[in-house]
């Protein structure tokens, strides 16, 4: 089934991008290996589901926009708030990377039941189940579908690509057009230099959180256009292939994460269903096949950018 | 400070908090609820908490009105439908000394919990578990739904008088989904000129899109012209979407399971399209014709405004058999429970219908209902369209045109 491995491949390289590259952008500039990044995932979907479930309720059809800007308010707020509360006094005691991790596993969880709360919370007031919800359908979209004349074509198949295209033209535009992106950039390349150089550098961290966890919740609300069944655990079923793609990035390149997204999607899309069906393997083995590629990657093309390492680019000289 | 902790520590290590009455005062007894209110299950686990509500209020009713001074009281705790988690709660009420547990849900945590069960006398109400492997004798497990053996035929008979002859089952890989998987191709297989393909899905994912195209590659390579899908709420609602934008997947029939009846996500415009494209049909455990279980609908939807899903009733009436057990028993203890469940199952007719068990513990008769999402007015709904009866099906509405 090549047509269907072909958009499989298609909507997941997307969905990983729009994970991955905010996620190590956020690593140069903070320093943490967060695994929070699967929160925003399922925060983003689920600032959806909610805003779903109210305004058909109240006003009887809903809107992608305002579930995008929602959803990346919201996370952004998350994002922050965590920043402030634990990683930033971490950071001040000076704690060393792994101690930033594992503060960042023990937010993880935590911030996944708080959601468990919420949609209980709601799911009772509202008299609805919102633990489990159906695939959503953005009344704008259909309205742009039928307009464009692609009456049919799933919803999937235009939010994933305009959202991710978005998501990566807001990243470059932030980067490369504003004072605050070049200030975001230096603070990357290195964060005492950018301090003596008059650049705030805790604006830029908790601008940086807001920004890429923002960005980070588009691909829950992608994922509500996707999967039949939208629960708490979206977040969580994503994260292995994330973090094999960022170390594949070495954590510092944005281009070789990007390539990394797509060897990531076109193994578990297009290697399962041969496996499958010529070998007859169970298709259970993607998460095998995933961390081949990543083994594969740490032995073949070490990254030197990983753990606080210097910027990819700086090492290619120093290799040769 | 002394006297507020002296208060704290006798009442949470009085006899009460135990689950064993105090002598001399309003006696109160503690049933505990292993429940899917997260997990693959949860899409019904949160409206099975409901019914858990509906239910004690109702027994509690009904022992005062035959003048018992006695109060059912629940002890709720989530098992995220996993086994492991299943098995603690289990584990937890002991430690309570609670000694009738209704729950886990599915096969794989009923399996999980035996052992432990069993050895501390530990009576085990599931109101969903159909595993045909775990019809196991003299054992303190008890299910007041009937065994997939019986609902396998069902679905035989449904598919083929419908006009599969050549199907691929796509089935959870766990206890429940093996299990009725190996019977429906054994019964389906007794028909004329048919094929049967069996194909496993690894559940437990949040997502099934490999496992959806190496199905469709299945279909086409073996020229399926169904697929029998064997699966909980949440994964069958990931499959059917994912399945709903696949060509070959959509030009062939689809049969399904109990389990994903009731789920709302199956009741999506891209699933509800699929439904009628592809004339989706399933069977469930049904007792036709009862008015007590539209009675039961009826309080469930005015007091919490949900419909009921699959094994609510189900689940109902093993809180009766439990609370009813209890007193018959004349003591809280699991054995005694155990004898006075089997007595008082005999006699008990609920919205399930007769909750008589078999020499299993299992519920002895059980008649199954065949399923369909149909469009109305309000969007799609799940409906009720015919029942299987022996060798044949009759259907009471025609779902599809």
């Amino acid at each position: 089934m090549i047509t269907q491995d072909l958009i499989s491949f298609f909507l997941f390289s997307l969905l990983y991008l729009t994970v991955t590259i905010p996620l190590v952008l956020a690593y140069r500039v903070t320093k943490v290996i967060n695994f929070t990044v699967a929160n925003y995932i399922t925060y983003g979907a689920y600032t959806a589901v909610l805003l779903d479930y109210y305004m058909r309720s109240s006003f009887g059809h809903n809107s992608l926009l305002l579930t995008v800007l929602s959803s990346f308010a919201v996370t952004g707020l998350i994002a922050v708030l965590s920043n402030l509360a634990v990683f930033k006094p971490l950071a001040e005691m000076r704690v060393k990377g792994d101690v930033l991790m594992i503060a960042s596993m023990g937010l993880w969880i935590v911030l996944k039941y708080v959601l468990y709360i919420v949609s209980d919370i709601a799911s009772s007031a509202w008299r609805t189940n919102l633990v489990s919800y159906s695939q959503i359908h953005y009344d704008d979209i259909s309205l742009l579908t039928v307009r464009a004349g692609l009456v049919g074509v799933q919803q999937s198949l235009v939010v994933f690509p305009l959202l991710a295209v978005a998501s990566m033209f807001i990243l470059y535009l932030v980067l490369s057009e504003t004072r605050v992106g070049r200030a975001v950039l230096a603070v990357a390349d290195n964060s005492v230099l950018a301090s003596l150089s008059g650049i705030a550098v805790g604006r830029v961290v908790n601008l940086t959180w807001f920004l890429t966890a923002g960005l980070t919740s588009l691909a829950g609300v992608m994922w509500t256009t996707y999967s039949g069944a939208i629960t708490p655990e979206v977040g969580d079923s994503l994260i292995l292939q994330v973090f094999t793609i960022a170390f594949i990035g070495g954590l510092s390149s944005l281009t070789r994460t990007a390539a990394g997204a797509l060897l990531i999607s076109g193994v578990e899309n297009f290697g399962t269903d041969l496996l499958s069906t010529y070998l007859g393997l169970p298709t259970s083995i993607k998460p095998m096949l995933t961390f081949t590629v990543l083994l594969a990657t740490l032995i073949v093309s070490p990254p030197l950018g990983v753990a606080g390492g210097v910027p990819y680019r700086f090492t290619r000289g120093a290799r040769r | 400070m002394g006297l507020p902790l002296g208060y704290v520590f006798s009442t949470t290590t009085s006899p009460q908090s135990t689950g064993a009455p105090q002598a001399g005062q309003a006696r109160e007894y503690q049933i505990g609820f292993t429940l899917p209110l997260s997990g693959e299950l949860s899409s019904i686990g949160k409206i099975w908490e409901k019914v858990v509500y509906l239910a004690l209020d109702d027994l509690n009713n009904e022992v005062k009105a035959y003048g018992f001074n006695v109060t059912f009281k629940p002890v709720i705790l989530d098992d995220g439908t996993q086994d492991d988690k299943a098995l603690a709660n289990v584990q937890s009420f002991a430690q309570m000394g609670i000694k009738v547990v209704i729950g886990p849900a599915a096969s794989s945590q009923v399996k999980a919990v035996k052992s432990f069960a069993d050895a501390n006398h530990i009576v085990i109400i599931s109101p969903s578990s159909t595993a045909p492997t775990l019809a196991i004798p003299n054992d303190f497990i008890f299910r007041t739904v009937g065994s997939d053996a019986k609902q396998a035929k069902a679905l035989a008979t449904l598919a083929y008088t419908q006009g599969a002859r050549t199907v691929v089952v796509f089935h959870r890989n766990d206890e429940y989904g093996n299990a009725f998987a190996d019977f429906f191709t054994r019964y389906f297989s007794q028909f004329n000129n048919t094929k049967v393909y069996d194909l496993p899905y690894q559940a437990g994912l949040s997502d099934y899109t490999s496992e959806v195209n190496a199905l469709a590659s299945k279909v086409q390579s073996t020229g399926a012209d169904s697929v029998v899908l064997i699966a909980f709420d949440t994964d069958a609602a990931n499959i059917l979407a994912h399945a709903a934008g696949n060509s070959v997947l959509s030009s062939v029939r689809w049969f399904l399971s109990e389990g994903p009846h009731g789920a709302q996500e199956l009741l999506s415009p891209t699933i509800g399209q699929f439904a009628q494209k592809t004339r989706l049909l399933g069977t469930r455990p049904l007792f036709v014709h009862n008015p007590l279980y539209d009675e039961f609908a009826k309080k469930l939807k005015e007091k919490y405004g949900v419909e009921p899903t699959v094994f609510c009733d189900t689940l109902y009436d093993a809180v009766q058999l439990a609370g009813w057990a209890i007193l018959r028993a004349g003591k809280y203890d699991g054995d005694a429970i155990r004898a006075a469940l089997v007595e008082v199952a005999k006699h008990y007719y609920g919205p399930s219908g007769w909750t008589m068990f078999d020499e299993n513990g299992d519920k002895a008769f059980q008649d199954y209902g065949v399923w369909a999402i149909v469009k109305t007015d309000q969007g799609y709904q799940f409906m009720d369209v015919g029942m299987v009866q022996g060798d044949s099906v009759i259907f009471t509405t025609t779902p599809y045109r």
